[in-house]
Formats: C-alpha cells, sequence, structure tokens
C-alpha cells in the first residue's frame, strides 16, 4: 500500500494535506476547463466526423467526461492519501 | 383514477413499495443508536458506492431528465457540451470539501453544514440565517421537483396529476421521515442504479423506433443542421455556457445537501472510491439522457411546440417508442431521480430545524430534551416539511422550472465563499461571513425579482460576485476571529 496511513500524522499535518489536496482539485478544475474549452469551442472550425458526430461534438461531450475520469482517477488513487478521521469512527 | 394505463403503475408501485421496506428495514436497524446522529447522518458509516450514489442522485433532479434532454432535443449537442460540466460535480465537492469537513465534524461532533459554520465563525445569528436560508430555498427545489415528477407521471400513464403526487410524492416523504439520512442514502443508491437502467432502456428504444443510429443522425444532417453547430445558430450564446459553468458546475460544491455527505462517510478510502464512481455515473446520466433526447427526433418528427414545449419531449418520447408494458419501468428513472432529491433535501431542512435551531437552543438555555422528544421532534419536522411542500405542489406555482434554478442560485450565493473562505482562509471572520450571506442572497433575490441582469448573465454572476466583494470587506474591516476557534479550524500541532 504506498499511500500513507496517516495514523501518525498531528492534526496539523492532516489539515495541510487536506488542504494540499482540495489545491490539487482546484488546479484539477482549471485542467478540466480548458480541455473543455480546446475540445468544444478549439476543434469546432474542423470538418471531421466520427459516427456520424461533429469532432467538436465528441470530443466536448465523451472527450470531457473521460478526461473528468482520468482526473477523478489521478487525484483519488496518486495524489490523495488515505487520513485517519478520528471519532472512533475509522476501520 | 381508473382512465390510466395500469400496467404503467404497476412497476412504479413495487418500487415506491421496496422504498418504503428499506426506509423500515433501516429504522428497526439503528433502534438503540444515537438517534441524532444515525438520523442526520446515518452514523457517519456509508461507504464509497453508497456515498457516490447518493451524492449523484441528490443532484440530478428530474430536470435533469425531463428539462435538460427537452432542450438537447431543440439545441443540439451545444446542450450536452454546455451539460457535460456537472462531470466537476461529484470530484469538486468531496475533493475540495470531503476530507475537511469530516475532519472537522469529527472535532466538533457536528452533524450538519451549519453547525460547522457556526463554529467557525462563533455566531448564533449566522446558523440561524443559514438554517432560513436552506428551509426556504430547499422548499422552492422540492416543490419543483414534486411537481415535475407529477406532471410527467401523469403525462405518461394516463392518471391525473393529483394521483401521481400522492402516490410518489407523499411515499419520499413517509419513507424519508421513518428511516432517516441513511435510508435517503440507500434508497438514493436504489434511484441512481434505476435512473442508469432508465436511460439504457430509452435509448435502446428510442434507437429501435427511429430506424437505428445511421438513419436518425443521417436525417438530422439534413433537417436540423443547427444542432451539430455549438452557437446552435444562436440558441445557445455564450452566456448560457458561461452561466452554467458556475450555477451546474463550479459553484454547487456549496451546496448544502452535497456538502453534508462530506460528514456522513466513514473514512478516506471511501471517500477516494466516492470520487471515481460518481464521476462515471454523473457524466453516464448526463450524456446518455441528452443524447436520448436529440435521438427523440426519430420518433418525433416536429418541433419541441408540437408536443407541448421542451418539457414533453421525453414524456412523449417514452409513451411513442416504448411498448406499453415497459413505460412503467421507463418512468421510474426520472421518478427515482425526482424522489431522490426530495429526499436529501428533506432531511437537510429538517436537521436545520431540529438540530441547527431546536436543539442549539435548547441546550443553550439548559432546557433538557429527552432522546424520545428528539425522535418525535425529528419524524414529525421532516413530515411537516414534507407535507407543506406536498400541499404547495397540489396547486402548481407557474414557472415552476425558473423556481428551481432561482433556489440552486440562492443556495449557491449564500454558501459558496462562507464555506469556501470560511474553511481555507484565515482571515476570514464572523462579519465577513455574515455580510456574504445576507447581503449576497439579498441582492441576488434582488436582482431576480426586478429581472436586472448584467451582460444578460443569470442573475448567479451578480449573487456570486457581490458575496465575494462583502466578504472580503467584512473581513478586513471585523474582528479577527478568535485563537481558540483558529486553533481548530487551522491547527498548528
Amino acid at each position: 500500500m504506498k499511500k500513507n496511513s496517516g495514523a501518525s500524522m498531528s492534526d496539523a499535518q492532516k489539515f495541510s494535506l487536506v488542504k494540499r489536496e482540495a489545491i490539487y482539485t482546484g488546479l484539477a478544475l482549471v485542467g478540466l476547463i480548458i480541455f473543455w474549452l480546446i475540445a468544444g469551442f478549439g476543434t469546432a472550425s474542423l470538418d471531421v466526423k466520427i459516427f456520424h458526430l461533429p469532432l467538436w461534438a465528441l470530443l466536448g461531450s465523451i472527450g470531457v467526461w473521460f478526461f473528468a475520469i482520468i482526473i477523478s482517477a489521478i487525484l483519488s488513487k496518486v495524489l490523495f492519501k488515505d487520513v485517519e478521521l478520528g471519532g472512533g469512527e475509522d476501520e | 383514477m381508473n382512465e390510466g394505463n395500469l400496467s404503467a403503475l404497476l412497476p412504479l408501485i413495487f418500487f415506491m413499495a421496496v422504498m418504503v421496506g428499506i426506509s423500515i428495514f433501516v429504522r428497526h436497524k439503528q433502534a438503540g443508536k444515537n438517534f441524532v446522529s444515525n438520523y442526520f447522518i446515518g452514523n457517519r458509516e456509508l461507504g464509497g458506492f453508497v456515498l457516490a450514489m447518493t451524492t449523484v442522485a441528490t443532484y440530478s433532479s428530474v430536470s435533469s431528465f425531463v428539462g435538460g434532454p427537452g432542450m438537447a432535443f431543440q439545441v443540439g449537442f451545444g446542450w450536452i457540451y454546455m451539460a457535460v460540466v456537472q462531470v466537476t460535480a461529484i470530484f469538486l465537492v468531496l475533493g475540495i470539501f470531503g476530507k475537511r469537513v469530516a475532519l472537522l465534524a469529527r472535532k466538533l461532533n457536528a452533524v450538519t453544514v451549519v453547525d460547522i459554520i457556526r463554529a467557525r465563525f462563533q455566531s448564533d445569528f449566522l446558523a440561524a440565517v443559514a438554517a432560513f436560508v436552506i428551509v426556504l430555498f430547499f422548499c422552492g427545489t422540492m416543490t419543483a421537483q414534486f411537481v415535475g415528477g407529477a406532471k410527467l407521471f401523469s403525462a405518461v400513464t394516463g392518471y391525473s396529476y393529483e394521483a401521481g403526487l400522492i402516490l410518489f410524492g407523499l411515499v419520499v416523504v413517509v419513507y424519508t421521515s421513518i428511516g432517516g439520512f441513511r435510508a435517503v442514502a440507500l434508497t438514493d443508491t436504489c434511484c441512481a442504479l434505476i435512473m442508469m437502467v432508465g436511460i439504457v432502456l430509452l435509448l435502446h428504444y428510442v434507437l429501435e423506433a427511429g430506424g437505428g443510429y445511421s438513419q436518425i443522425m443521417t436525417t438530422l444532417e439534413i433537417n436540423n443542421p443547427e444542432i451539430f453547430e455549438p452557437f446552435s445558430f444562436g440558441n445557445m450564446p455564450w452566456t448560457i455556457y458561461f452561466t452554467q459553468w458556475l450555477l451546474v458546475g463550479i459553484c454547487t460544491i456549496a451546496l448544502p445537501q452535497s456538502v453534508v455527505r462530506g460528514i456522513s462517510y466513514k473514512n478516506t478510502q471511501g471517500l477516494h472510491q466516492a470520487m471515481l464512481i460518481g464521476t462515471v455515473v454523473v457524466g453516464f446520466m448526463n450524456i446518455g439522457i441528452n443524447f436520448t433526447g436529440i435521438l427523440a427526433h426519430g420518433v418525433l418528427p416536429g418541433s419541441a411546440a408540437d408536443y407541448g414545449g421542451v418539457d414533453n419531449i421525453i414524456p412523449t418520447a417514452i409513451v411513442k417508442a416504448m411498448p406499453p408494458e415497459l413505460v412503467g419501468l421507463a418512468i421510474i428513472g426520472p421518478l427515482a431521480a425526482s424522489i431522490s432529491t426530495i429526499s436529501g433535501l428533506l432531511i437537510v431542512a429538517s436537521s436545520a430545524i431540529i438540530k441547527d435551531v431546536y436543539l442549539h437552543y435548547a441546550e443553550k438555555n439548559n432546557h433538557v430534551v429527552t432522546p424520545a422528544r428528539v425522535k418525535i421532534l425529528s419524524i414529525a419536522a421532516t413530515a411537516i416539511i414534507g407535507a407543506a411542500v406536498f400541499v404547495i405542489a397540489l396547486t402548481p406555482p407557474s414557472l415552476i422550472w425558473l423556481i428551481n434554478m432561482f433556489a440552486f442560485g440562492g443556495l449557491e450565493t449564500a454558501f459558496f465563499w462562507t464555506l469556501l473562505l470560511g474553511l481555507f482562509w484565515k482571515k476570514a471572520n464572523r462579519l465577513g461571513a455574515m455580510l456574504s450571506m445576507t447581503g449576497g442572497t439579498i441582492i441576488y433575490c434582488a436582482t431576480q425579482a426586478a429581472g436586472f441582469k448584467i451582460l444578460n448573465l443569470h442573475q448567479i454572476t451578480i449573487g456570486i460576485s457581490c458575496s465575494l466583494i462583502l466578504f472580503l470587506i467584512g473581513s478586513y474591516i471585523g474582528k479577527r476571529s478568535d485563537d481558540a476557534t483558529l486553533e481548530i479550524f487551522f491547527p498548528k500541532n
């Protein structure tokens, strides 16, 4: 298990980690907005169709969805660490 | 109510019976545990899958399944391109607030979002305003869900609007009142699964009835070229794209009904799973149902106006494309979207009244409230709010979809900066939060009432901007939060 269990972390360390993860999420949002702009408006002038769909419509819908899934996977599986939440509720 | 299609009614009756059964089972299992924690946040026991599904189901309303795809039918792929911004909703709220809210809730023994706001800004007044805003705007949203669901029921089954309202409206109030948050989470999961099944079923039959994908798309290329253009020949101006990014994308992270899910999960492994599962599911639903709306041209050759407007596209497509014996299954999907949103809002509205107002003031004034009394009052508050909204929906107000979006924007204006800056910025203080929540919400409501817009953008842009400015002004001229509070929210050790 590569993730930090968070069991030995102090409160300050936990809150610092959580803040860093929130920043990662914000940056992921910025990345998604840029991808959304390029995938849709950026390719709208291209006369390319796949399965009867204009490229902008395909990239701007399914493309954006797949990109969001990749972002969520990177955030949740790579960048985010496990933290013991306290209060006796953790496993 | 004997003029309708009985075969369309039976699956719905069965589905609602299962929802009530789940609720009774949950009530039975929870007997003997801490009632308040159990009833309002499910004792912080949600796993990743249920957390994802309940967050998605509460977020996805009946308008996502009826009005949205109807607009996609009219506008085309530009509508899907705009609606797909909602794929951000789950990973944003869980990624930004999920862990912080969970850590704080356990430290403060908080059960609601208002509990956390009260502790951060040390203000009963602000907490009372927050509770009031939640109940007020939630009632608007719930009314829209009741009305939208009952109209869909009536259009598809042939039974009356009132019959639909009683069948699914009263049942959702009953099962939410009995089972509380845990029942809401589990029924939401069933609802999300049935929504996905409903989308697949409808898509299949629309394609079949329309002569197949290639034929539908070829006909659209000839007859409706605007559908293939991002601005849809002027039907999709840039202002809609911009405001939708705020209204149903970025600002949704502060919706109390979403943030409270951060208090309810068991451990961070579950949170991480939920971020991924939720993003997959919300994208599937969004693209699936809106694409089905476009493909409905294969069975509905006229314009949206020919079928009574965009709201009637999906109900008409269901009736025209699906075999009569499957119509009942098909409408469970959109109705599930409606009831899952109602139940999610109802339990948070109830917690705002009982936990945030009543129990807080009882504790402050040293009034002892017995567990039995808390239990009765909580169930009664849930039932009374639900019943009140049910009565409003019996005589449906006009422009119901505008009321829904109005409520969405109001909640975002009130909570976005208060939560975001309050939880991540040390200089955020009581005055800033008060000015932001009260001033921003009042300005938002006033501009809505006056129909005032800037650059023809939705009033959320004015509300959210004023809310930020007021927060910053208050935070710079107001008194800094005390050290004890800051040590809880921004610990140094």
